[in-house]
This record gives C-alpha cells, sequence and structure tokens, in this order.
C-alpha cells in the first residue's frame, strides 16, 4: 500500500512535470498528424495493389501511426529519466526513504500515460479524416489500453538506456534503437505483399504482431486470429521489459 | 532518539571502480547537536563521503553509524533521520517552489495536510513565501539554495548534511544561508557541513576535519586549528627577476635556517613563512631576498587563518577561485558520455 501511496505522488509529479511542457504535447499530436498526411496522400494509390486488405490508405496506415508514435515514446521516456538523473532529483527521490520500486513505476506509468494520451489524440485525428473503427468504441478503448501497456514497456527500453549509458549524445540518439522494432513491420504494406529478407525480419518483429492486431481492430474488427497473438505477445514483452527494467534500476541504484 | 554520537565514522574507505581511491580510511565523529565542518579543496573526497553519510553511495570499507544507525544494514531509517542538500542534486525545475517542498514532506512519510502546513512554515523561514508558486527553474542561486535547504528540513530531521551550501552565491545570499543555518542549530539540529571556503568554515563551525586526498590531516574547533599554527604568518611578495629559481631557492633555504621561522614555502603569490613573532623576524627574512638577489614588493604579518592550517598541515593552500569551473567541467564530461564513473 506505502509503495502506492509513494508511486502515486511521484506519477503526479512527474504528470506535472510533462504538461508544464505543452510543446511536448502539441509536436507529439503534430508528428502523428503529419504521417496521415505525409505517408498518406502519397501512398494512397498502394490499396489498388492486387490483395490488399483495405479500401482506404488512412485506415490501414492508422496501425502505424499509432504503434510508432508508441515505440518511439521509449526514446522520449529516456530522455526523461535522463534529465532528472542529470539535474540530480533522481538522486533526490533516492535520498528520501521511499521504497525503490515506487520511484520506478511512478516513472513507468507516466510512459504509460504519455503513450495512452497520443494515441488517444491521433484516434481523433483519424476519425477527423474519415477512418472508420470496424472494431467500434470497444476497439478503440483496447486498442488505447494496448498502446499503454506497449507504452510502459518501450518507456522500459528508454530506462535500460538512460541508466546503462547516462550519456547524452547516445540518449538523445536512442530512437535509433526503436526505429528498426516500427520500421520493419508491416507499416506500409500487410506482410504478404513483402519480400525476401525484409519479410523474414517482419515476422521476427514482436511488434509486428501488436500492429497486426491493432490494424486488424480498425479495419475488420474483431477477428481474433490476427488479435490474439498481438495480445499475447504484448503481455509477454510488457512483463519480460518490467522485468528487466527493475533488474536494471535495482542495479543501478543499489 | 539519537544514542551516542549523530555521526561516527570509523576507517572509512571508498575506492570507485576504475581504482580511484577518493576516501582512504578516516574515523571521526560529530556529536549531537554540534556544527561540524568538512574543510577540504575540491577532488578531496568531501562530496564522496558526505554522500556515503547520506546513504546515496556504498562504501568500500569501515563503519558508518548515523543517528545511531547503521548506513549500510538500515538505510532507509537513516534516510527517515536526516535532511540533506548536496550540491549536485537536484531540484526539480518545472515544479513550483510549493509543490517540490509539499512532495518532499510526503515522501518522507508526512501527510498531504502536514505537508501543506509544513511547507507554509518553511517557505516563511527561508523567505521564499512570495515566490512559492513560481516555477523552481525561474529562481536565482540564492533562492534555490534556500528552497533546496528547506525541502531538507521538511520532515524535521535531527541531522542535517550540506554539501558545500553557499559555493557560487553572491556575498549577501552567502550571509542569508549562514544565519539560517546558525539558527536551524540554535534549535538543535546537528549540522554537518562540507565547504571549500575558509571564512564560512570559520564563521559557522564549532569543530572541524580538514580533508586531503582522501585523508584527515588536522581536527579541532577553528580557534584550536589556528592556534596549532604557532605564531604569525608572514607573506612576502617578490620580484623574481633574471635567475628566477635559483634565486627564489637561495631565499627560501636562508629563510629556513633562520631563527623563529617554523616553516617556510613558496607558492604562487610569493613565500609563506610560519613564525614565533611576525616582527621581530621580518627584517632578517628581508635580509635574505636581498642576498638572493630578490627585490621584495610586499610584505605582511598576519595572525593564522584556517587556510593557515591547511597549508601547515598539506604544504598547499585551498584554491577558491578554480574549484567551482572543476566541478563544472567535471559535471559536463559526464553526461556527454566522454568521462564515466
Amino acid at each position: 500500500m506505502l509503495v502506492l501511496r509513494e508511486s502515486y505522488f511521484i506519477y503526479v509529479r512527474n504528470l506535472k512535470t510533462w504538461l508544464a511542457q505543452p510543446w511536448m504535447i502539441v509536436a507529439a499530436v503534430l508528428s502523428s498528424a503529419f504521417m496521415f498526411l505525409f505517408f498518406g496522400e502519397p501512398l494512397r494509390g498502394i490499396t489498388a495493389l492486387p490483395g490488399f486488405p483495405a479500401d482506404d490508405y488512412q485506415a490501414f496506415l492508422a496501425a502505424m501511426v499509432i504503434v510508432m508514435a508508441v515505440v518511439f515514446s521509449g526514446s522520449d521516456m529516456a530522455m526523461v529519466l535522463l534529465t532528472d538523473m542529470m539535474s540530480g532529483y533522481v538522486d533526490k527521490l533516492l535520498l528520501s526513504p521511499v521504497n525503490r520500486f515506487s520511484i520506478l513505476l511512478g516513472t513507468l506509468l507516466i510512459g504509460g500515460t504519455r503513450a495512452m494520451a497520443q494515441v488517444l489524440a491521433i484516434i481523433l485525428v483519424a476519425t477527423a479524416i474519415g477512418v472508420r473503427f470496424e472494431g467500434g468504441i470497444l476497439g478503440i478503448l483496447a486498442v488505447i489500453v494496448g498502446a499503454t501497456l506497449l507504452g510502459v514497456a518501450m518507456g522500459c527500453v528508454g530506462l535500460i538506456v538512460a541508466m546503462r549509458t547516462r550519456s547524452v549524445q547516445v540518449t538523445v540518439n536512442s530512437w535509433l534503437l526503436f526505429m528498426p522494432l516500427a520500421f520493419l513491420t508491416s507499416a506500409f504494406m500487410p506482410r504478404d505483399l513483402l519480400t525476401g529478407w525484409f519479410q523474414v525480419a517482419v515476422g521476427l518483429n514482436p511488434i509486428e504482431y501488436i500492429m497486426v492486431a491493432v490494424r486488424a481492430v480498425i479495419i475488420d474488427g474483431w477477428v481474433w486470429d490476427s488479435i490474439l497473438p498481438g495480445i499475447w505477445i504484448l503481455l509477454a514483452t510488457t512483463a519480460v521489459l518490467i522485468g528487466a527494467a527493475t533488474y536494471e534500476y535495482r542495479r543501478a541504484t543499489n | 532518539m539519537i544514542n551516542g554520537p549523530a555521526v561516527l565514522v570509523e576507517g572509512l574507505g571508498k575506492t570507485y571502480p576504475g581504482g580511484v581511491r577518493a576516501v582512504d580510511g578516516i574515523s571521526f565523529a560529530v556529536e549531537r547537536g554540534e556544527f561540524f565542518g568538512f574543510l577540504g579543496p575540491n577532488g578531496a573526497g568531501k562530496t564522496t563521503t558526505i554522500k556515503i553519510l547520506a546513504t546515496l553511495l556504498p562504501k568500500t570499507e569501515g563503519r558508518v553509524e548515523v543517528a545511531g544507525l547503521d548506513v549500510i544494514r538500515e538505510p532507509k531509517a537513516v534516510r527517515q533521520a536526516i535532511g540533506v542538500a548536496l550540491q549536485e542534486v537536484g531540484l526539480d525545475d518545472l515544479s513550483k517552489g510549493r509543490d517540490f517542498l509539499e512532495l518532499q514532506g510526503v515522501l518522507y512519510g508526512l501527510s498531504r495536510a502536514e505537508a501543506r502546513t509544513r511547507a507554509t512554515e518553511l517557505l516563511e523561514l527561508v523567505g521564499l513565501s512570495s515566490v512559492a508558486d513560481r516555477k523552481v527553474g525561474s529562481y536565482s542561486g540564492g533562492m534555490r539554495r534556500r528552497i533546496d535547504l528547506a525541502g531538507a528540513l521538511m520532515h524535521n530531521p535531527g541531522v542535517l548534511f550540506l554539501d558545500e551550501p553557499t559555493t557560487g552565491l553572491d556575498p549577501q545570499s552567502r550571509i542569508t544561508v549562514w544565519e539560517h543555518l546558525e539558527e536551524l542549530n540554535a534549535r538543535g539540529v546537528t549540522i554537518f557541513l562540507t565547504t571549500q571556503h575558509m571564512d564560512e568554515a570559520d564563521r559557522l563551525c564549532r569543530r572541524l576535519a580538514m580533508i586531503d586526498h582522501g585523508r584527515l590531516v588536522a581536527e579541532g574547533s577553528p580557534a584550536e586549528l589556528k592556534a596549532g599554527v604557532g605564531g604569525d604568518i608572514v607573506h612576502v611578495a617578490f620580484d623574481a627577476g633574471e635567475s628566477p629559481d635559483e634565486g627564489v631557492a637561495a631565499a627560501l633555504a636562508a629563510v629556513r635556517t633562520l631563527p623563529g621561522v617554523r616553516q617556510a614555502d613558496i607558492d604562487d603569490n610569493g613565500l609563506i613563512a610560519t613564525v614565533g613573532d611576525g616582527g621581530a623576524a621580518a627584517p632578517a627574512i628581508m635580509a635574505a631576498f636581498q642576498d638572493a638577489g630578490l627585490s621584495i614588493a610586499n610584505l605582511s604579518i598576519t595572525r593564522p587563518s584556517l587556510d593557515d592550517v591547511f597549508l601547515q598541515h598539506t604544504g598547499r593552500q585551498i584554491r577558491d577561485s578554480d574549484a567551482d569551473g572543476d566541478a563544472e567541467d567535471r559535471m559536463w564530461s559526464q553526461w556527454m558520455g566522454v568521462n564515466r564513473r
């Protein structure tokens, strides 16, 4: 219970810090809108390819915009933590008698919150440009919950990067680490239509299965064969990464 | 309640990964209610020691008890018992002053209502009530030190650890911080402070330890330490002339043999000699310089300062001037990933 109380206070502080930087939020929303604009518009004609699963390319793209935004939020979380490490605020928290795990939890929860808020904004943008969610309101809720979990998982990766390297130049560039996770996927084209080594690599990327599940909810509705693998992989990835981040955090703070 | 001394350190050593020996077997004790100073140049091991005492850094060897508790076995209880404001440790720039304090309070176990009341009291105490709702990032250097101090006091700790609380402050802000510290100590709070400023140690500390290269070189009250120098300090500024090294060496050798001269050294500012009676020794010292072919630009006789105490024990002076720059460089390179510890 004490851990929950402490995590709550640390979470609220992190939330206020985030909200105190409105440009971070504006930029996050704008970058997603740009994705629809700069990828969706020029690639619109792809839907005419034989075997392409959607009529509306923006609807196909929406899964990519959502998943990519959340994946790259891991890099933001690395910078958030590194900023607190550099200013000495993490040490300030470590000097207090709070449980170490409360600090970690308060930080991971903000990763989830940021992902949740961003995905909510993306869904609004997508709806505004005419994307229909076949999975309905429940589908939208499911996507938001999934994105929150993925935000926590990617936040874990970001935390590990910041704690391991303690370096601005590495952390600022940590989006490079997330790039293959985000792009070695069926982001622009269904996996069936991909070829060669790229298709193989996409099949090995856990994020791909999450993206496929999100896309299924958007363009097909509740097609469990596409959705379930994504759910299992999301849960497993999140669990493993929380474990790894906890281990790394213990190592760094003892 | 605390039993025994507020701080007990026996044979403390710290070697960083990579082999740097920052603290090399030091022992000391701080009694309850004492105002204790840890004085030394940058890199002497002050910050490492205070971080170990405050449970932020593990020690390599030795025994450390704070508030009667072992820092390794009961770190949480130690953290609850102490207040800490470290030089490089961290304010939350995007948070409002009041929010920063209230969060500190609840993290140390106060209820929200208690934290709110206490924050208001402390903002008043450190004179920041008028800026309580401004972001900490907008505060001046002096205000930052004061809000940090207030944060360390939120849970009414019996022991306060302060790492260079006035480094980088303007004279007026330093005096304000000093007054707060004196008031706290008068109320019974034990204060452990590190500093590289002689005047600060002299004014505030009832007892102090001098540290250099990770070892304690002297310990006592400022008055005792200065009396230990045993005499006056003669400073001679001279013009080195054509053949500096030989002339200077000859003058130094000659001064060292003079009756009444206990110690003599050359540094960038000239010669510094400790003598029994400054007035009696001055003519002979001047003569020694003339014999060596050096012309004297200035000669002064002063009562010993803590600087002279440090000089006597280490053969060097504590340099205030370049210390801040070093600390900044170190931090910068560390975070740019150039020089990781």
